[in-house]
Formats: structure tokens, C-alpha cells, sequence
């Protein structure tokens, strides 16, 4: 479904992405792990538009939507939930909710299913979305991506700020999401989640792809071990 | 303001600092006698003309408002929008201290210019202390021009209203006469100058550069910003009260036209804009070309504002340091690190993921 | 006492209007438009030229407006593509700078080529006592229109997807992108829009007290002061700071005159950036 093809991407001159490469498939659940400043972010702002790309070419359900801005990406069938969130603060969670189907109205199906996704949400839904908590926006911001009825969700890294158990609880929904079919990309810094949900992963590391494979090809490979899984 | 100067030039507070001035002591005070010297001779040209030697008079009144306004803003980055209305403080009140309460006319110009710094060093530790920031330094400013222009129109029993008083005190002096008023003010002008290179070569200059490139890195350089923004708009602002006080005595009267937002400060940003922020002689340049062109202009009338509005895009689109430094760079000199302009709008850089 | 207070009501609404397109285009885009009392001005010059050239007052109010939105249309599409370049706080000193200098064309253009000329609206009927102030029919029509515009932004900003859009862009305008909102697309309808509050506010302005020529840069200052107080980006805001400055202004000018009733609106701006910089409801800062 997504094809990244020699995907590099920087800042002010320099590139922290360097011919980055990666695909999903329909239906899987893939992750992009690796630690802090590995890139993680900037990929995923490439990805989605957010941040120009200096070569590399994205193809997405066969078109290729390279340089494309995130306003028109979206469109096409891919929904974004970014680590610093992007929530609207003083509209309600309603309202946040409302505009992830835009430029569609919020049908009901979806909002049913959204809302029975995290029930917090429900009861919250005429809170403002600024005043609440860690959690709950990291909720919202899922909500609000799953709104417009994505074919791929892409998430950088949803556990960020986040304690053990909320982290857990999100990843609990991914699980559910996976389980009806929905294409997931993540990136993330806490592998063992990660690992548990997905079908592959790539290792990124200083820009680039250094390894991957299946999960448990990655469980079982040492250098994981030892990096990310903190078994020496 | 700091990253997009850092961002175009690569340095900060130590590298700017240190390549700061190609000028010593003997090529500074060299360059402002000689501006002395031509300005000296303009009245060789026009002196026969009251109308026209008034008109260069009012254009070194200008050229002491730029350099005042050099000093407030392209030093220290303070955005102080009410240069006409300081100036007026100046003038109004001398002119009121000297006819209505009876000083004599120096006291008068020496309380007013007091009064226009106090004023202005008050707005500055106002501004600095709400950490308010260039637009709001500047709105706030400019809140205080217009009020200053409304009072005056208000209180017409003292001030005269929109028409404005003549000013009696003075009137058999020399500073009424036709030429003296005009060498009254090329002295004012080149004394500011003076001040402008003595606080440029000084740790008082080392200092305002390095608050105005970066504030934070000042501070731990053990810069007390506040201190030294205060400092600056007490200089400039003083320079400002003195120029309008000293002006109005020559000129015979106060008009509220003669110190309003328009009419002053619009000009004198452009006349900066044009002639180089932050250098010497760029308020001079700008004023001395501004008021040529504005006398030339003058049977238009209302479309010399439209000629003024549309400077105003060019320079600000296209010229943005201004005549000087474009011309240094042009000429091969180098950049003058210390005229280099960060204080106007800079380019959007993008500084990695935020 | 009573007049002063109604008039000021009349004012208000008008102050509200005039600073809500002011506070919209800076709450969405960071740009402030010092040349926005001039686009009114130009509003009421075409309503006139239109009258005096024998179409009746209704389809001419009509074109002003139209002639608005063109406006705002023309300066999203023109002055302001340097000024989008920019971000942050170089995007509103650059705004600033360009839109005085069309300010200045505009300005002394107009008053060379049409010195003097004002739009007087006359709106037949005899005057109505209200609370026993006889309140003129022009100034009952200006505060009708005015409270309908108000009414229909706010309804449209809350309720509709278009003004939930918008809003979003003011709240968080890379969260509007990821959810394929187009920032600026948005911003330029707010800047016709705010072109078309512009005409309203000369149109309904005209039916109380003629609009001059000269207007234009009292209309700006007076527009920004109640967007400082009301704060950036919230028509609310807009629509409050505005009432109550109106009625100030109107009671104040009673009694110590325009000049003076000017300064304290001035200073009750001035008090707002010093004491809570994004104004009473506002956004941005």
C-alpha cells in the first residue's frame, strides 16, 4: 500500500534521512523503531508532508504522492497522528472529532466507532481539548485521524509522555484497529509495544535503515537484544 | 529577532562583536567634520531663500530625529514608533515652559529635553519589563504618539489645538534670524553623531550590539539588558526632546503637525530604512536625500504620500539594509558587521523539528 | 446620559464589526492590515461614485460590499504573497510595513483625486423614541445590519463546517493541515471577508455621520484598539470589546470632548498589552 523508495530529508542544508527505503502492505501493521534522534520524527514528517523531502520518491496505493503538501495527502487516504499531537485546545473533544472527517461531516458510523474505541472520550465531549490530560489527547488525536476513514494510519510515536499504563492502554487500541483491518505504521522509541502488535519492523539508526525484518526475526536478532529490548 | 540574524550570518554575540568596527577614533571623527564640513556650505546655496533655508533647517531637524532613532532602534531593537511624539514633548513643552510659565529659553529646552527622556527611558523599562517584544513594543508606542497627539489637540486652551501657537519667546534672537537657526542645528546634528560613535566604540556600543543579537546570550555575558535598553532610550529620546525643543524655538511656532505619527515617524523610518540601520551616516543620507525629494515633490501635494507609501514597499521589499551597507557591499568593502540590520524582517529558517 | 449610552451602543456595534475583520486576518494569519481603514474608505467612494452616477442606494451599498471583498480578494493575492514568505514576527512587521505603504498610496491618492467627498447614507422615517432618547432612523438601520452581520458570523463560526474550519486553522494550524484543511485557502476567504466587514462598516457608518475621504486612518486605529482589547482572533472578543468601548467613547466625548474621549481608548489598549497582551478573549499573542 505505501512505498518509500530512497527517502531522504533534513534540515536547513543537511539531511538527517539518508535513502531511507520501507514498504507496508495492506493490512499490516509495521513499525519503525529506533531511539532518540534516530530520525523517527523527521521521517514521519516527510512522510506526511509536513517537512519537504530532498530526494526519494513515496508511492501510496500505486500513486506516487512525492512532495505532495499534507493538506492534499491527507485526502488521498492516509491519516496522521504526530507525536506533538496538533490537537485544537479550546474547541471540544466534539469539535476535534467533527473536523477529522473534513471536509466531509462526521458520519455517524464512524463517530460510533471512534467513540466506542475510547469510551473516555464519550464522556468527555464537551471538554475542551486543551484541559485535558496527557492521555486523553493522545486519544483524541487517534480519534481524530481514525475520523476521515484512513486506509494507512501512520503514528509517531503515540506513547510520548505517556505512563506505563496509558502507553499500554493506547496500544491496546491499536491492537483492536489491527484486528478490523487497518493498515498501521508506527515509530516508535518503546519497542516490546511495538513488537506486540506488529507483523514487521525496520531498525532506523542515525538516518538510515540498518536492519529488519518480522517481528520475531527481530526478537530474536541480537543487536535488537541488546539495543532496544535491554537484554545484554 | 536573533535567530534570523544568526540564521543569515552565522555568528552571534562573540564573532559580531569583535569584527565589529573597521572605523578607529581619527577616521570616525574625520568622517563626521567632513559631513560637517558640506553640510556647512548649504546655506552658499539656499540662503537667499527664508522658504528654502527653512525647509533645509526642518531637514536637519529630521536628520537629528533618524539619528535619535538609529540609536533607539537599530541599536538596541526597540521599536519605538513615537519619535514625532517625543520630539513634540520637546517642543511643546519649551515652548510652553518659555511663554506660558516664564523660563528662560534654555532652562525651558534643557526641562523639556529631560522630560522627553524620562518619557521615553519610562516606556522602554515598561516595555522591557513586560518582556513585550518588537510589535507590542511598538503598538505601545504608538498608543502613547496618538495619545500625545490628541492631548495636544484636546487641551486647546494651552497647546493651541489643531492651529497650533506661535511661540513668543525668542522672537528678536538669533534663533529666529534666517541662517544662524541653521547651523544651530547642524551643530545638534553633529553632536549626535559624536555621541552615536563614542557609544558604538565604547563597552555602552559593545554592549547594545550584543542585546540586540541575542538577548539571552547577552545576559550571560552579564550584558543587564534592561539596563542598557533603558540607557539607549533615555539617550535617544533626550535626543529627541532636544532636537523638537531647539527646532520649534527657530521655527516660531508649534503645530501638532509639526510632531505627528505621519508626518514625523513614517519619515524617519523611511529615511533610515534608506540610508543603512545602524550605520553613522545613514540618518543623515536619509535625510538629506528625503528632503530633497520632498521639496521637489511638493506641487504634488497629496500624491507625494503616494509616492512615500510605494518607497516604503520598494525599500522594504527589495533594499532591505539600506543605501549604506548595500552600497559597502557593492563597493567590495566588506560588511560593516555592526550595521548589518537583523532588526528588519528576515527570512523564515527552519530550525529542525519543534 | 441615556443618548450617550445609546449612541454608544450604535458605535459599539459598529467598532465590533470593524475590529472583526481586523482580529479574524490577524488571529489566522499574523498579519495586520494597517490599510484596512482605507479598504472601507474605498468601499464608501464606490457606494458614492455609484449614487452619484443615478443607481439607487440599495444596489449601491451592494457593489461597496462587493467592492470589499474584491479588495480583501486583491490583497491576499498581491501585497501580502512577500508577507506569507515570512513567519512569526517577521510576518507581522513585514505586513505592517506594506500595508501602511498602500495605506499611503491609497491615502493621498484619494485625497487628491476626490478631496473632501463623504458618503452620506440618508435613511428616510421619522425619528423613534427609545427609553425617551429619539433615536434617528439611520442610527437604527446601522445597529440593525451590524447586529445581523454579528449574528450571522457568530453562528457561522460556531455552528457550520466552514467556520469550525476556520477556527481551526486560527486554533492549531498544523493539526488544520493534517486534517486536510488548507490554511491558505482559508485565508484568503478571511481576507474578502474581512474586506466585506470593511464595507459594512462605511455603509452603516454613512447612515449615522458621513464618511470621509480622510477617514481612513482613524478608522484602522480605532479598529486596532478594540482588536487589542477584545483580543486576537476572537470575534466574541471583537463584538464585546467593541460595545463597551463604544459606549465609553460616547459618554467620554460627552463630556471632555473627541480628542481627549480618544486618549482613553488609547490607554484602555495600552492597559490591555501591558497587563494581558492577548486581550480579553484572545488567541494568538
Amino acid at each position: 500500500m505505501l512505498e518509500v523508495a530512497g527517502l531522504s530529508a533534513g534540515y536547513q542544508g543537511s539531511d538527517v534521512l539518508h535513502d531511507v527505503s520501507f514498504h507496508v502492505d495492506a493490512g499490516e501493521t509495521v513499525m519503525i523503531i529506533g531511539s532518540n534522534g534516530a530520525g523517527k520524527t523527521t521521517l514521519f514528517r516527510a512522510l506526511c508532508g509536513l517537512l519537504p523531502s530532498t530526494s526519494g520518491r513515496v508511492t501510496f496505493r500505486g500513486e506516487d504522492v512525492t512532495g505532495i503538501p499534507v493538506q492534499r495527502i491527507v485526502g488521498l487516504g492516509m491519516a496522521f497522528v504526530p507525536a506533538e499531537r496538533y490537537l485544537f485546545p479550546r474547541m471540544t473533544v466534539q469539535e476535534n472529532l467533527a473536523l477529522g472527517a473534513y471536509p466531509e461531516l462526521p458520519d455517524r458510523e464512524t463517530s460510533t466507532m471512534v467513540l466506542d474505541l475510547f469510551p473516555r472520550l464519550e464522556e468527555r465531549r464537551r471538554q475542551r481539548a486543551g484541559t485535558m490530560s496527557g492521555g486523553e489527547q493522545q486519544m483524541l488525536a487517534v480519534g481524530r485521524a481514525l475520523m476521515s476513514r484512513p486506509r494507512l494510519l501512520v503514528l509517531d510515536e503515540p506513547t510520548t509522555g505517556l505512563a506505563p499504563k496509558l502507553a499500554r492502554e493506547a496500544y491496546q487500541a491499536l491492537e483492536v484497529l489491527r484486528g478490523g483491518g487497518m493498515t498501521i505504521l508506527v515509530a516508535e522509541q518503546q519497542v516490546p509495544l511495538a513488537l506486540a502488535i506488529s507483523d514487521r519492523g525496520y531498525v532506523l539508526e542515525n538516518g538510515a535503515i540498518t536492519l529488519d525484518g518480522t517481528s520475531e526475526e527481530l526478537t530474536a536478532d541480537p543487536r535488537v537484544r541488546s539495543a532496544y529490548l535491554g537484554v545484554t | 529577532m536573533s535567530e534570523s540574524f544568526t540564521a543569515a550570518h552565522g555568528t552571534s554575540l562573540v564573532g559580531g562583536a569583535e569584527a565589529h568596527t573597521a572605523r578607529s577614533w581619527p577616521n570616525l571623527l574625520a568622517t563626521i567634520a567632513a559631513t560637517g564640513a558640506a553640510l556647512a556650505l548649504v546655506p552658499l546655496w539656499v540662503g537667499s531663500s527664508r522658504v528654502l533655508t527653512g525647509v533645509a533647517v526642518l531637514g536637519l531637524a529630521f536628520g537629528c530625529y533618524a539619528i535619535a532613532f538609529n540609536l533607539i532602534f537599530g541599536s538596541t531593537g526597540q521599536l519605538f514608533l513615537c519619535v514625532g511624539a517625543l520630539a513634540g514633548v520637546g517642543g511643546y513643552g519649551a515652548a510652553i515652559l518659555a511663554d506660558q510659565v516664564g523660563l528662560p529659553i534654555v532652562a525651558s529646552i534643557l526641562l523639556a529635553t529631560l522630560a522627553a527622556s524620562l518619557i521615553g527611558g519610562l516606556l522602554s523599562w515598561v516595555a522591557v519589563r513586560r518582556s513585550l517584544g518588537v510589535i507590542f513594543t511598538g503598538i505601545v508606542t504608538l498608543i502613547f504618539a496618538l495619545s500625545f497627539e490628541n492631548l495636544v489637540l484636546g487641551v486647546s486652551s494651552v497647546t493651541g489645538g489643531d492651529a497650533g501657537n506661535p511661540i513668543a519667546a525668542g522672537a528678536e534672537t538669533f534663533l529666529r534670524a534666517r541662517i544662524p537657526p541653521y547651523y544651530v542645528m547642524l551643530g545638534l546634528v553633529l553632536l549626535f553623531l559624536l555621541v552615536h560613535a563614542l557609544l558604538r566604540r565604547s563597552y555602552i556600543g559593545w554592549a547594545f550590539r550584543a542585546l540586540r543579537d541575542d538577548e539571552v546570550a547577552a545576559e550571560l555575558a552579564g550584558v543587564n539588558v534592561t539596563r542598557y535598553r533603558v540607557y539607549a532610550a533615555l539617550a535617544g529620546s533626550g535626543m529627541l526632546g532636544l532636537a523638537g525643543a531647539t527646532y520649534s524655538f527657530t521655527a516660531g511656532r508649534v503645530n501638532p503637525t509639526t510632531f505627528g505619527f505621519a508626518q514625523v515617524d513614517v519619515v524617519v523610518i523611511v529615511m533610515l530604512a534608506f540610508g543603512g540601520i545602524g550605520t553613522l551616516l545613514g540618518p543623515i543620507l536619509g535625510a538629506v536625500v528625503f528632503t530633497v525629494i520632498d521639496e521637489l515633490l511638493i506641487e504634488l501635494g497629496q500624491l507625494r504620500l503616494v509616492a512615500y507609501g510605494a518607497l516604503i514597499i520598494v525599500l522594504f521589499l527589495w533594499i532591505r539594509r539600506g543605501l549604506i551597507p548595500t552600497l559597502r557591499s557593492l563597493l567590495g568593502g566588506g560588511d560593516d558587521p555592526a550595521s548589518r540590520p537583523d532588526t528588519t524582517p528576515g527570512r523564515a529558517v527552519s530550525t529542525g523539528p519543534d | 446620559m441615556t443618548a450617550s449610552i445609546l449612541d454608544g451602543i450604535v458605535l459599539g456595534l459598529q467598532f465590533g464589526v470593524l475590529a472583526s475583520g481586523l482580529t479574524l486576518v490577524y488571529g489566522l494569519g499574523g498579519v495586520l492590515n494597517l490599510a484596512y481603514g482605507q479598504m472601507a474608505v474605498i468601499s464608501a467612494l464606490v457606494v458614492l461614485l455609484t449614487m452619484d452616477a443615478g443607481v439607487p442606494a440599495v444596489p449601491a451599498a451592494l457593489l461597496g460590499l462587493l467592492a470589499g471583498g474584491l479588495l480583501g480578494w486583491l490583497f491576499d493575492a498581491t501585497i501580502l504573497r512577500p508577507v506569507y514568505r515570512r513567519k512569526g514576527e517577521a510576518r507581522v512587521l513585514l505586513s505592517l510595513l506594506l500595508t501602511l505603504g498602500v495605506a499611503f498610496i491609497v491615502d493621498g491618492y484619494l485625497n487628491w483625486a476626490y478631496p473632501l467627498r463623504g458618503l452620506s447614507l440618508r435613511i428616510g422615517g421619522d425619528a423613534v423614541e427609545i427609553l425617551g432618547v429619539r433615536m434617528r432612523m439611520g442610527s437604527l438601520a446601522a445597529s440593525g445590519i451590524t447586529l445581523v452581520v454579528l449574528a450571522v458570523l457568530f453562528y457561522v463560526f460556531r455552528y457550520t463546517r466552514l467556520g469550525r474550519a476556520i477556527r481551526s486553522v486560527i486554533e492549531n494550524e498544523q493539526g488544520a493541515k493534517l486534517v486536510g484543511i488548507d490554511p491558505p485557502q482559508m485565508l484568503r476567504l478571511i481576507l474578502i471577508l474581512s474586506g466585506v466587514l470593511a464595507a459594512v462598516v462605511a455603509v452603516t457608518r454613512s447612515m449615522v455621520a458621513p464618511v470621509n475621504v480622510q477617514a481612513g486612518f482613524s478608522l484602522t486605529v480605532l479598529g486596532l484598539i478594540v482588536t487589542v482589547v477584545g483580543g486576537l482572533g476572537s470575534i466574541t472578543g471583537a463584538f464585546l470589546a467593541g460595545l463597551v468601548l463604544g459606549i465609553i467613547n460616547s459618554i467620554a466625548a460627552a463630556y471632555i470632548g473627541t480628542f481627549l474621549s480618544l486618549i482613553i481608548l488609547l490607554v484602555a489598549a495600552g492597559f490591555t498589552i501591558l497587563i494581558r497582551p492577548a486581550g480579553l478573549l484572545g488567541v494568538r499573542e
